[in-house]
């Protein structure tokens, strides 16, 4: 589904040069329930914008389900991003003056389907988290939780090959994280490939693999262990990775 | 997809009303000055009769002393009104559609009732073919014919207000009018009729009200009509009124209708050719300049539009780019608070297009918006210029006509485009991913 040789990414200021993704290579297959992990400023989120044809690239190649979108037009990376691609950020990121229906419809539109079959996709998008008494309440009157079971459906709505899912846990309590974990787990269940960075590594083991992002790089662990170029206590990129658990931060 | 970028515009501007209320006024006030001021223009630049223009000609005879032009300004223009008798020699000629040779003056008028003062009456002295040269729009009766002409016949046409001051208003056809020492009878009474300008006689004033009441030409040498518009001479016009009307001095206007170029080739050459016989009798003693101008050409011609009001025109748009300028600022600083949206906007498959037509469509709302407000406010400022531009008895000059009012919308979406294309497309710019997590 998601296939990244040697991606590399640098944002440049004035002074400082800062390489978030340093040939980066990932290989990530149609079904796939992934976590990406790793310490803050490791690259994750830049990883996911890049993943999810939100930001561009410097080096490097990348197939998205089988297509190069090295270098598409703008226009074409917003219909794979439409057609493809569902997102789920940590906060949320409903839009405040529309409704729970509105709020769902906003994929679907630049989708320009009709609005007999956008009610219908929403209204089933709505069924899948819970929420089909709530259409006509704004993000306010929601609770965390229920926002972002808002932000699931407007993530499935326009039926993804590929949910991208950033810290989607970061702003709930576990009772709702885990709720919305099953929630994942069972979109994935249907197909779906889900990729989803956490800070959280008992969430992370909920996922069948995790990938652990540093300064840019990737440390697939149940990929390296196979080989001898990981060993526990190694040290990649200048930064010991300890003896069974990175150590996190932020 | 249009209409949910409208849908999107409109919540966006109850948002943050106030910031929209400014947005709008800023429009409005450009609106209001550039509407008033394009209305102004237009009444006096427009085409008053566009159904007939382009065929009716304002001839000329350049019949001036051999020895200096008419104008030193303009060496080459010919004299703008004819010599008494080279209209009537013009009347004799077969090729136009329809002519008319025609003056201004004042003639008195005794009212029937005797409650009613006698008035002077703005008169024009005409041939029947006036009302159907220029479309005159007639409420009772009709004009006269011919025969009325070669007589001629003591008929007359009332204008509108004549009727009612005369008759109340009524159908005052084949009543009696004393005009002078002779008895009229009412042939027509015209609909209410002020064609801006008044092209027909832009010698005497292209905004003067039209006359009050017509009579046939042929009258002039019977009743000794004596011109009340503008009129020149470059000899003696004479002792007696006979001398007067055999004189070189210019004060009849003519009109002709000449429908195709054919038609209008056949007269230049008729006319010309009258200037060669006139020639032959020692007059016409300057080259051959004898020229016929349509309606746009006259008005041009005599610069009926001042330049002071092109200047005016040019400066209140002007001040309508400057409105919709200062409000590239508060557009720019409005979207980009909204980057976030934007950003979310663009991860759900919203392209750069998208976001930019939403927000330029954003814009233009708030043009639409600003000129619908800016168009009733250039309503009493209209009402102002006009109150400046003619003495208070005088009928209103300046109206927002239809046109004017499509020109004030058109001219508020232009500023909606000139305010929002710059704070459109920066936010349509920005990468999608910048404001994702600052959301």
């Amino acid at each position: 589904m998601i296939r990244m040789k040697n991606v590399s990414k640098v944002y440049r200021t004035e002074h400082v040069e800062t390489h978030a993704l340093s040939s980066f290579t990932v290989d990530i297959a149609a079904g796939e329930f992934v976590a990406i992990m790793g310490p803050s400023g490791s690259g994750k989120t830049t990883f996911l914008n890049v993943a999810g044809l939100l930001d561009t690239f410097d080096q490097g190649n990348y197939w998205l389900d089988g297509q190069d979108v090295s270098r598409l037009s703008d226009r074409a990376m917003s219909k794979l991003r439409n057609e493809k691609i569902g997102f789920i950020f940590q906060s949320f990121n409903l839009i405040p003056d529309l409704d729970v229906f509105d709020n769902v419809d906003v994929p679907l539109r630049y989708r320009g389907l009709p609005a007999k079959r956008r009610r219908e996709l929403i209204e089933e998008a709505l069924a899948v988290v819970g929420l089909t008494a709530r259409l006509k309440h704004y993000p306010a009157q929601l609770s965390g939780g229920q926002q972002q079971r808002v932000a699931v459906a407007r993530a499935l709505v326009g039926t993804p090959r590929l949910i991208l899912a950033d810290e989607p846990t970061g702003n709930l309590d576990s009772a709702m994280a885990n709720e919305i974990l099953d929630l994942l787990e069972r979109i994935n269940g249907a197909g779906t490939t889900v990729v989803m960075v956490t800070h959280d590594p008992e969430l992370a083991t909920r996922a069948p693999r995790q990938i652990h992002v540093l300064d840019g790089r990737m440390l697939d662990l149940a990929a390296e262990a196979a080989t001898p170029l990981f060993r526990p206590g190694s040290t990649i990129g200048g930064s010991s990775l300890g003896e069974h658990q990175p150590a996190y931060r932020g | 997809m249009l209409a949910y970028h409208l849908r999107i515009a409109a919540k966006s501007l109850r948002r943050t009303p106030i910031l929209s209320a400014l947005l709008v006024a800023g429009i409005a006030l450009g609106i209001a000055v550039s509407t008033a001021f394009v209305a102004a223009y237009h009444t006096m630049a427009k085409d008053p009769i566009p159904q007939k223009s382009k065929r009716l000609f304002w001839v000329t005879l350049d019949a001036w002393d051999p020895k200096r032009p008419y104008n030193d300004d303009q060496p080459k223009d010919p004299p703008e009104q004819l010599t008494y008798r080279d209209a009537m020699a013009l009347m004799n000629s077969p090729v136009p559609t329809h002519k008319t040779a025609m003056f201004k003056t004042r003639l008195t008028v005794f009212p029937n009732s005797r409650d009613q003062r006698p008035f002077r009456a703005r008169t024009r002295v005409t041939y029947g073919d006036f009302f159907t040269l220029f479309d005159v729009p007639f409420q009772y009766g009709a004009g006269w014919g011919k025969e009325a002409d070669a007589g001629p016949q003591a008929v007359v046409v009332l204008d509108h207000g004549t009727n009612e001051k005369l008759f109340g208003g009524r159908n005052s056809v084949g009543q009696p009018v004393r005009i002078e020492d002779r008895v009229f009878t009412v042939s027509g009474v015209l609909a209410p009729w002020f064609p801006k300008p008044t092209f027909f006689d832009v010698m005497n004033g292209a905004f003067e009200e039209p006359e009050e009441i017509y009579v046939p030409f042929r009258w002039t040498p019977i009743m000794k009509f004596q011109t009340a518009g503008n009129s020149n001479g470059w000899t003696s016009w004479g002792n007696g009124y006979e001398d007067m009307l055999a004189s070189e001095g210019t004060w009849i206007q003519y009109w002709a209708q000449l429908d195709d170029a054919r038609q209008k080739e056949a007269y230049q050459s008729w006319i010309d050719g009258y200037a060669r016989e006139q020639k032959k009798q020692g007059r016409f003693g300057r080259p051959l300049n004898n020229r016929l101008f349509d309606v746009q050409q006259l008005l041009d011609w005599e610069q009926v539009v001042p330049r002071s009001s092109k200047t005016m025109l040019v400066i209140s748009l002007l001040f309508l780019v400057v409105s919709a300028v200062n409000l590239i600022g508060i557009l720019l600083g409005k979207f980009l608070a909204r980057s976030p949206e934007v950003g979310v906007r663009r991860a759900l498959g919203a392209s750069r297009r998208h976001v930019f037509l939403q927000h330029l469509l954003e814009c233009e709302l708030v043009a639409l918006l600003g000129g619908v407000v800016g168009l009733v406010a250039s309503v009493p400022l209209l009402h102002g210029i006009d109150r400046l531009a003619r003495s208070a008895d005088d009928p209103a000059l300046y109206q927002l006509e239809l046109p004017v009012l499509g020109a004030g919308i058109l001219l508020a979406l232009v500023a909606g485009l000139i305010a929002g294309l710059y704070p459109a497309w920066r936010i349509c710019r920005i990468p999608p991913a910048s404001h994702l997590k600052a959301q």
